[in-house]
């Protein structure tokens, strides 16, 4: 019974971080239709920026704030550049090309600019420290992780369903086209919610660091997580991000503590399952194949 | 949209790339045609991770190769050393798809490198069948020196057996005997469970828990705290490397285990690569491993700074593994006078070498076809404001029993 608790919080904690990446994932499909396989890459991206935010301002937090704001402004140019000329019609393996490429690219590219070597970054002073549970000690960090993704997913959910531009982004997600007849500027909206996601993912690589270290391969590791859950939760919707998040984040703590050998199978299972039984996953748009 | 438009290959685009690529195909042949024999240009070949996650072993393995071979002035017996590299990643489809390149399109003289015991194993066939020798430069897959020992592959690195072994005996007289292990769940791991287990339950202790986590993405180590916490044991052994490395060694000391149950580990896990980066939770954790940075032997001080200065880093075993490695090669080139066209007549040579190398006194084993070296009881210690292995112990020479036997 001690140990299921310590696993639930553990559960909670991966399923919070992989709602960050997801949320972002979500949100530029459900926007672009465009399966963003540089996801990964951001995140790593991020935690790198973040990292070196740290050795220069000495600060966790403003890492926190300008690892989003460099690699969401990253995003906002790809968006405007190159991802905006292969938008409709069945462009999807021009996209996924892409973006593979670009996921590539980004990779030797931070590894050309901050190396190979395995690097962590410490999380801040304040979150520092432990409580105890059972026989173990419980880290302050990763129960503040917690609260951190509950309270973003809320922000989130508030800012798209009672704001102005949150009814656009999902008038968008609907018809894009009907929304660019009313007059708004779709281009922009699309280089937004793109310059958005990526940032998320940075926010995830940034929060993610002081757990998952930061190295070579981890952006595909990652990604690969993300596009499960994205797949589980359904494409396209916070809602899906949110418990598919929450659903993988549980099965590969439960499947890593109970079942080791099979853990990276159950995952697989999971989502085959959601799969079989609702195709477009647990909360997905009906018809997202627009 | 249209699909066909942008799939379109016109064919003047088709001639030229055809043209392109049979040229570039033709290239390696045509060189080769003038470095063949005892004169020219010699060609070796380097097979070593350069992405993913062990790309740091593989560059400083060939760092330290290639101020090796500029220490000699990139000559040896009369032949320019030409090095060529190619990136295994850790994969060994692609070890083996690369290994074929070197050999049959490059034509090398021979190959050395691999880091993952993975790729090392997935290569043996190819060498003992195309009968090309592969010197190994880190992958300790134990099976090499044992059950898949050929007489086409030599290592100048360590086997998987020997840090574990020599830990064990230590942590029932020294620590406790009650032991858990955490490794990943494949060859390598294995290796360390039984290596452990052998020489700990011999000395008086006993096994109590394995854990086999999952290879080769872990993720998050956290899931796996508690079991060790619940488990009664007086010390944890576990091997892990790379990011791995890192995220167990935090989350041991994040969960509060670090102050409670004594780390022990095969010496890799807090080698130089990963130790700035596991920082302060690394402290107090034991390893066994055939050298230290801090070693005090004059071969490793002029290695040391010789390595700082050329690469800006400071060097790690790895390191050392590829500039022994280097020098290997350079011995036995000379005693076959640079003819490398008779591949036994070099095997034959290895096995007569030894030398003072950074890792104290070095020679290859005929048997095990893999070093004798000395092992280093190690603990994380703050040196001089950094953190480094101290050495506790120098345990003497270890070599291979060549057999399962011993674990």
């Amino acid at each position: 019974m001690e140990n299921f608790l310590i696993q639930l919080l553990n559960g909670l904690v991966a399923g919070m971080l992989l709602f960050i990446m997801a949320a972002g994932l979500s949100l530029i499909f459900g926007q672009m239709n465009v399966i963003n396989l540089s996801h990964g890459a951001f995140y790593l991206l991020g935690g790198y920026v973040g990292l070196s935010a740290v050795r220069q301002l000495g600060s966790f937090w403003l890492a926190l704030i300008v690892a989003p704001l460099v690699v969401g402004a990253i995003g906002f140019v790809i968006e405007k550049f190159l991802l905006r000329r292969l938008y409709g019609g069945q462009r999807h393996l021009e996209q996924v090309l892409l973006t593979f490429g670009l996921a590539l690219v980004a990779s030797d590219l931070i590894q050309w600019n901050w190396g190979a070597f395995v690097e962590s970054v410490a999380p801040p002073a304040l979150l520092s420290g432990q409580v105890p549970l059972y026989t173990i000690q419980f880290p302050i960090y990763r129960l503040a992780l917690i609260v951190f993704g509950l309270a973003l997913a809320l922000l989130l959910w508030l800012f798209l369903d009672r704001t102005r531009i949150g009814a656009i982004v999902r008038a968008g997600v609907t018809n894009a086209e009907m929304v660019s007849g009313l007059g708004i500027n779709v281009h922009l909206v699309f280089a937004g919610v793109f310059a958005v996601g990526t940032a998320l993912a940075a926010l995830a690589g940034v929060i993610g660091a002081p757990i998952t270290a930061l190295y070579p391969g981890l952006d595909f590791e990652i990604l690969i997580l993300t596009i499960v859950v994205v797949v589980v939760g359904g494409l396209g919707t916070l809602k899906g991000a949110f418990w598919g998040a929450l659903l993988i984040g549980m099965a590969d703590t439960f499947g890593k503590a109970y079942i080791p050998q099979f853990s990276l199978f159950l995952i697989f299972a999971v989502m085959a399952v959601v799969l079989l039984l609702r195709p477009s996953g647990l909360f997905g748009l009906e018809a997202w194949s627009r | 949209m249209n699909r066909k438009k942008s799939l379109t290959v016109t064919r003047r685009d088709f001639l030229k790339l055809a043209g392109g690529t049979t040229a570039a195909l033709a290239m390696p042949a045509v060189l080769s045609a003038c470095g063949a024999g005892a004169s020219g240009p010699l060609r070796i070949g380097v097979l070593l991770p350069y992405s993913d996650i062990y790309a740091v072993l593989g560059e400083s393995i060939t760092d330290a190769m290639r101020m090796y071979f500029d220490e000699v002035g990139n000559e040896i017996a009369g032949r320019q050393i030409e090095i060529i590299t190619e990136d295994t990643e850790i994969s060994p489809d692609v070890g083996l798809q690369k290994a074929r390149k070197l050999v049959e399109q490059d034509e090398v003289a021979f190959v050395t490198g691999v880091v993952s015991s993975g790729v090392l194993v997935g290569l043996r066939d190819y060498f003992h069948e195309t009968q090309k020798l592969l010197i190994c430069s880190n992958a300790g897959a134990n099976e090499l020196s044992r059950g898949l020992k050929t007489p086409y592959i030599w290592r100048t690195s360590f086997t998987n057996w020997m840090a574990p072994w020599s830990i064990g005996a230590w942590a029932a007289q020294n620590v406790g005997t009650r032991a858990a292990i955490s490794i990943p769940d494949y060859a390598a791991g294995e290796n360390n469970v039984t290596g452990f287990s052998n020489s700990y339950e011999a000395a008086g202790g006993e096994v109590v828990m394995v854990q086999r986590t999952p290879f080769p993405n872990m993720g998050d180590p956290a899931p796996f705290m508690a079991e060790l916490a619940d488990s009664g044991a007086d010390l944890v052994y576990t091997f892990y490397s790379g990011g791995a490395a890192v995220t167990f060694v935090q989350a041991y000391s994040d969960f509060g285990l670090a102050g409670q149950i004594p780390l022990l580990c095969a010496g890799f896990m807090v080698e130089e690569d990963v130790l700035p980066a596991q920082g302060s939770a690394a402290l107090g954790t034991f390893s066994t491993l055939h050298w230290s940075f801090v070693l005090d032997n004059a071969e490793n001080n002029a290695f040391k700074t010789a390595f700082r200065e050329r690469t800006g880093r400071d060097a790690d075993v790895f390191a050392v593994q590829g500039y022994d490695t280097a020098r290997v090669i350079a011995e036995m080139l000379n005693e076959v006078g640079g003819d490398t066209s008779d591949t036994n007549a070099m095997i034959e040579t290895l096995a007569g070498i030894s030398f003072a190398s950074p890792r104290g006194p070095f020679a290859i084993d005929t048997n095990s076809q893999a070093p004798r070296h000395n092992m280093y009881l190690r603990e994380v210690q703050e040196v001089e404001g950094t953190l480094h292995n101290a050495i506790m112990e120098n345990m003497g020479e270890i070599v291979d029993p060549g057999n399962d036997s011993l674990g």
